[in-house]
């Protein structure tokens, strides 16, 4: 039992330095380029904190704080914003990614796995009629009938905006 | 006859799954909050050379099943289903079948039958073969094992709270404790009318993505060949889910006092396996090791009749030659029950994951 205990103590320790993120740094590049994290406008929360978008599209809170469901918008490969949700969000590779949501579905800590996209006004059309949704766009394709998330306190094209 | 049963069982969800799709059109099926029917399915072939006194060669491992399909907003059904190869036939079993409502994400009930979270390698990966490292569970919970309960036939309430710096989980559960068989749930109803009661909880901190460290409880009468004792179990796990490392190690405590007194026993049980995928660019590789060991009391009135002293090592390597499949090749190293002789062995291991995902 003692050699279990030093060889779980040994590997963890390893292990957590490896495993110990931060922050994500926001890239030095103009505002064009940011993501818009939107949901529908019914949406009774208007700024997140980065942990809680990270645990929104992680699958972990599935609730709104009003309670109601949660329903995650993920666009479709290959578009630039989902390559900067997965680097930036979930700091997962394509393959990683996946086997991260088919693992999640098949332990049944969530009820599905999220929403597929393939376009932007898809994106658009969802978010604005569906009651809970939340999802991401190119911040110069936001329209009306959406309400545009704070990260942290600011709004895309802001200095310190996490998904630059 | 049975096989064509067990066929159409394995495939009506796939085959239901297309219809709400295309009877609705894309929007229809998608502008909804239920959520939708997902399936997913796990196979596993096998080739094995083994000083064990087993059958050696190509090993049809399980073909699993998975089901998830929302009834409601928040009502949600899971179902898993395996088909495994015997000698003469295949056996189908329902692995899992829980119907489950939730409340929010610090409140849901389900009721059904479930893999026992008392272990935290039997939540993990259920019978996703793909999804493990190894080729085959620790033998503290291999499919079948006798030293901890596999499955739990009851109602379970369960929750978390993500937001929590510490990330924290629960699960509280009553059910029917082990059946007749005592490697089996108690299907068909309680054999001593004493409900087993199950509690766990669990860390996910939220600064150290993929680290889940956990305990577990689990109180319940057990009965084998008019040999009634209480059984307690005490668990915790730890588990370090990112690839580098990845470090899963689970202990358990499993403590038996016969009825109407008698010497009270322990059985240790404990794995511990670490894994690295190598850098690029030759990441499709992942070495891997582990080792284990159960421990039975020689008068556990349960367990000592069956053998379940086991002493084990392994190493071996995975290869993802593809997104959803993999290649496990492991040597492993092994003493059962009291042999003298360590038993070695070598397995060969494909294993992929399927479906609508």
């Amino acid at each position: 039992m003692r050699a279990l205990l030093r060889c779980t103590v040994v590997l963890g320790c390893l292990g957590l330095s490896s495993a110990v993120l931060g922050p994500p740094e926001a890239a030095a590049q103009g505002p064009a380029s940011a993501i818009a994290i939107v949901a529908n406008p019914r949406t009774t929360t208007s700024d997140l904190s980065f942990l809680e978008l990270r645990k929104i599209f992680l699958g972990e809170k599935q609730f709104w704080d009003d309670n109601s469901r949660i329903v995650l918008l993920v666009r479709a490969p290959v578009a630039r914003e989902r390559d900067v949700v997965l680097t930036k969000i979930y700091r997962m590779g394509e393959a990683e990614f996946q086997q991260y949501w088919i693992a999640k579905v098949f332990r049944a800590e969530v009820s599905s796995k999220p929403k597929i996209v393939y376009s932007s006004d898809m994106t658009s059309e969802l978010v604005t009629v569906l009651p809970g949704a939340i999802g991401f766009l190119p911040a110069d394709e936001v329209g009306s009938g959406m309400k545009v998330m704070r990260i942290n306190g600011k709004l895309p094209g802001e200095a310190g905006y996490p998904l630059q | 006859m049975r096989r064509l049963r067990a066929t159409i069982m394995l495939c009506a969800p796939l085959l239901l799954s297309d219809i709400p799709a295309a009877a609705q059109g894309l929007a229809g099926h998608e502008a909804t909050a239920v959520p939708p029917t997902t399936i997913l399915g796990f196979a596993d072939i096998n080739y094995v050379e083994t000083e064990r006194r087993v059958d050696e060669g190509f090993v049809l491992g399980q073909l699993a099943g998975h089901v998830s399909t929302g009834l409601s907003e928040r009502l949600t059904f899971f179902g898993e289903v395996s088909a495994t190869a015997r000698p003469d036939e295949y056996r189908i079993e329902v692995e899992r079948l829980i119907l489950r409502y939730d409340f929010s994400d610090q409140l849901k009930l389900s009721g059904g039958r479930y893999h026992n979270p008392v272990s935290y390698w039997n939540t993990a990966f259920h019978h996703g073969l793909w999804l493990q490292t190894s080729v085959s569970r620790p033998e503290m919970i291999k499919f079948g094992s006798r030293v901890l309960p596999v499955h739990f036939v009851g109602l379970q309430v369960e929750g978390g709270f993500p937001l929590s710096s510490l990330g924290l989980g629960y699960a509280g559960a009553v059910g029917n404790g082990r059946g007749d068989d005592i490697s089996r749930g108690g299907d068909s109803g309680d054999i001593n009318q004493n409900r087993a009661l199950l509690a766990t909880v669990y860390s996910r901190p939220a600064h150290l993505f993929g680290l889940q460290v956990g305990a577990g409880a689990y109180l319940d009468k057990a009965s084998a060949d008019a040999v009634d004792v209480d059984e307690q179990i005490f668990s915790a796990h730890v588990a370090l889910t990112r690839e580098r490392p990845e470090i899963l190690g689970e202990y358990a405590r499993i403590r038996h006092e016969p009825d109407g007194g008698g010497i009270t026993t322990d059985t240790d049980a404990w794995y511990l396996q670490a894994a690295y995928r190598l850098p690029l660019p030759v990441d499709a590789f992942k070495p891997y090791a582990r080792v284990e060991r159960i421990a039975v009391d020689d008068g556990d009135p349960l367990f000592a009749p069956f053998g379940l002293d086991y002493r084990g090592f392994l190493v071996g390597i995975r290869y993802d030659f593809a997104s959803l499949a993999a290649l496990k090749l492991e040597y492993r190293d092994e003493r059962f029950a009291d042999d003298e002789e360590r038993e070695k062995s070598l397995w060969a291991q494909a294993s992929f994951a399927f479906g609508e995902h």
